[in-house]
């Protein structure tokens, strides 16, 4: 009875998923993200980092909350300075630039993360292969990653971007995203070269486990920490990648970003004709985000690359 | 040696097959962009049908693309035909001229490319070469000085000033500059003294080497130069501060200082010869952008160079000017590298097999 009690039991357990090894990882994948978090906010440079980003995210999410003016309203005079009523000054069209400062933090965030997402998935895939398999497939694949960094890389950019459809956003994030995956994959095969010669792998490959298995069980789980940090480091470089294309006037000008706010400022010679607060606040709010994420992503692979932290 | 000699025919037969491999990748991105043909005529539906055939038979885009592939734009409708001669064909054509030098005539200004390049070329060479070469001077410097102290108030400013402006747009800074230095700012009229477009003063007509030109285009480049030099600076002296750094914590640096060696000689004997391989490469890089251009800043000044012209050239399909520009861009950073490799292994004995 006991027995049968104790099978059932066990049976609902691992039907829920609820094993203790599982447990065990659960509560240990908590505690490892706690002395990491704990690590990156004593660590000077991530600390900041994570402040600004804070700061921004919060600010993002919290736009349609705060009492300020409809980013899209053109009723207001038009090209004012700096005033209380527009901190930030109103534009050729009689908006709100500090508004518009505001909203335009959630394109940029979400083209920076989106692609840099894609940019993460693409590399570590092409970095696992090009470790794991080695021979004639590593050295094709290191050439067309070779090839991707020789090219120029703005041009590269607004041309795979035109070619998957001028202007539009999901074009633009899978473009940036396509542009900026060399780095994770180089990251990635290093990693992938040392961690193939560890005993574990050994006994997995002698317990008769397959290439996929070992590469999903075994070297994957000591390549991610690596991935994650380059992947805070690609975002900054991602969104680098939008305002640029968004200045040159290659994105949607009618989907807010701060780039886009650059280019309206720019093709209406705000330089020329003194209105500082509109070429200077959305290019300061690019500056502390890129400094924020890229803050991070050092703070992070200083803790997590193994080759950093013997140091 | 011949561990050497084998390494470095490893890298030459890479080399070779990334330059072949730019040149497959930017003939198939770059046809896959748009219709130069009609780009050229005017929008309207009903505009001269022959016109468009006129223009493509003068471009040579009436041949199909590849062998068996008829056009690839747009993307989602490839056409495949494989009528007619297999090398009578685009790609083959372009592969032939590229070797060949006969670059063709651009779609637009219909002058050759190969002046178009050669003029750009120059100013580009004017504006990169002498911001480069001061900033990667003074990036060295600065960034030996603060690895030196590291920890200390002048690391700590030049390690924020540099990670600042190292994730900085550059055409952001290329704009605030221009905004600092317009007509009138601060109650002073820069404008003379810094003008923000252009080589130099067009109204002077073609260049020509004589005193006006030459103190119009100083001016001319003043801004520009900075704005570069702004940019490359902070990537160089942070990379050269954390390459020391990284160098100043090996056991054997510990061991130098332990028997008493004078700082500067740890520097020049130990810290140094080792801190400096990766520097290399990233000089290297930066003198290839001489020949691929640094576009941000060219567009942001209207200074026509290499990148003025490539930006330029893909808001006009400009076919035949830009994939020759944007090879020899690809083709400069595959030397760079290629000869910054060359000179690692020859500095450097511990590098054998990589």
């Amino acid at each position: 009875m006991a027995t049968s009690l104790y099978s059932a039991s066990y049976w609902l357990r691992r039907r829920l998923g609820l094993t203790e090894v599982r447990r065990e990882k659960a509560h240990l994948a908590v505690r490892r993200f706690g002395e990491i978090l704990w690590a990156v906010m004593k660590h000077r440079m991530g600390g900041i980092g994570v402040g600004i980003l804070v700061f921004f995210i919060g600010i993002t999410l919290a736009a349609p909350l705060l009492p300020i003016a409809d980013p899209e309203y053109g009723g207001y005079p038009q090209l004012e300075g700096p005033s209380w009523e527009h901190p930030f000054g109103t534009d050729h069209a009689g908006k709100d630039i500090f508004a518009r400062v505001i909203w335009g933090s959630q394109v940029s965030l979400a083209v920076g993360l989106l692609a840099s997402v894609i940019a993460a998935v693409l590399g570590t895939l092409v970095g696992l292969a090009s470790g794991y398999w080695g021979g004639w497939k590593d050295e094709s694949i290191m050439r067309i990653n070779d090839i991707f960094l020789s090219l120029p890389w703005l041009a590269l950019l607004i041309i795979i971007a035109a070619v998957l459809g001028r202007l539009k956003l999901e074009a633009i994030i899978i473009a940036i995203g396509l542009t900026s995956w060399n780095f994770t994959a180089r990251v990635v095969r290093a990693q992938v070269l040392s961690v193939k010669e560890r005993v574990f792998v050994e006994r997995a490959k002698a317990a008769g486990a397959g290439s996929w298995s070992i590469l999903r069980r075994h070297i994957f789980p000591n390549v991610f920490p690596l991935v994650f940090a380059n992947t805070i480091l690609t975002v900054a470089i991602a969104i680098l990648s939008e305002s640029s294309l968004a200045y040159l006037g290659q994105v949607d000008p009618t989907v807010l970003s701060w780039g886009v706010i650059l280019h309206e400022a720019d093709s209406n010679s705000a330089f020329l004709t003194g209105h500082w607060a509109w070429i200077v606040m959305p290019g300061l709010a690019l500056v502390f985000v890129i400094l924020g994420f890229s803050l991070l992503g050092y703070a992070l692979d200083e803790i997590l690359n193994p080759r950093l932290r013997e140091r | 040696m011949s561990e050497i000699r084998r390494v470095m025919l490893r890298r030459s037969r890479n080399a070779v097959i990334t330059i072949f491999g730019i040149m497959v990748l930017n003939f198939i991105i770059i046809r896959g962009m748009g219709d130069p043909a009609l780009l050229l005529t005017p929008k309207d539906p009903k505009a001269d049908q022959d016109l468009v055939e006129a223009n493509k038979i003068r471009f040579g885009l009436d041949k199909p693309v590849f062998t068996c592939v008829k056009s690839i734009y747009p993307v989602t409708n490839i056409s495949f035909d494989c009528a007619g001669d297999p090398f009578d064909n685009q790609f083959f054509i372009y592969l032939r001229n590229t070797v060949t030098g006969d670059w063709g005539t651009s779609y637009v200004t219909r002058e050759p490319v190969i002046s178009i390049v050669a003029r750009d070329m120059g100013w580009t060479l004017v504006l990169v070469g002498t911001s480069t070469i001061f900033t990667i001077m003074l990036g060295m410097v600065i960034g030996a000085f603060s690895a030196q102290r590291r920890g200390r108030a002048f690391d700590v400013v030049s390690t924020g000033f540099g990670l600042f402006f190292y994730g900085m747009p550059i055409f952001w800074l290329g704009l605030v500059l221009q905004l600092l230095f317009s007509r009138q700012q601060f109650g002073l009229n820069w404008w003379p003294v810094f003008p923000h477009s252009q080589e130099y003063d067009h109204d002077l007509g073609t260049f020509a080497w004589q005193a006006d030109f030459v103190l119009s285009a100083l001016q001319h480049l003043l801004l520009p130069a900075l704005t570069l030099a702004l940019g490359t600076f902070a990537g160089i002296s942070l990379v050269m501060r954390n390459s020391l750094v990284d160098v100043m914590t090996e056991d054997y640096v510990v061991t130098a200082r332990a028997k008493g060696l004078a700082e500067r000689m740890i520097l020049r004997r130990h810290v140094l010869p080792n801190g400096l391989p990766p520097m290399v490469t990233l000089i290297a890089l930066d003198m290839a952008f001489i020949f691929g251009g640094a576009y941000q800043v060219e567009v942001v000044f209207s200074y026509e160079g290499i990148g003025f012209r490539t930006i330029n050239s893909i808001f006009n399909l400009d076919f035949p000017l830009l994939q020759f520009i944007i090879v020899i861009g690809g083709v400069a950073v595959v030397l760079a590298n290629f000869f910054a490799d060359l000179i690692l292994v020859k500095i450097d004995p511990r590098i054998k097999i990589a």
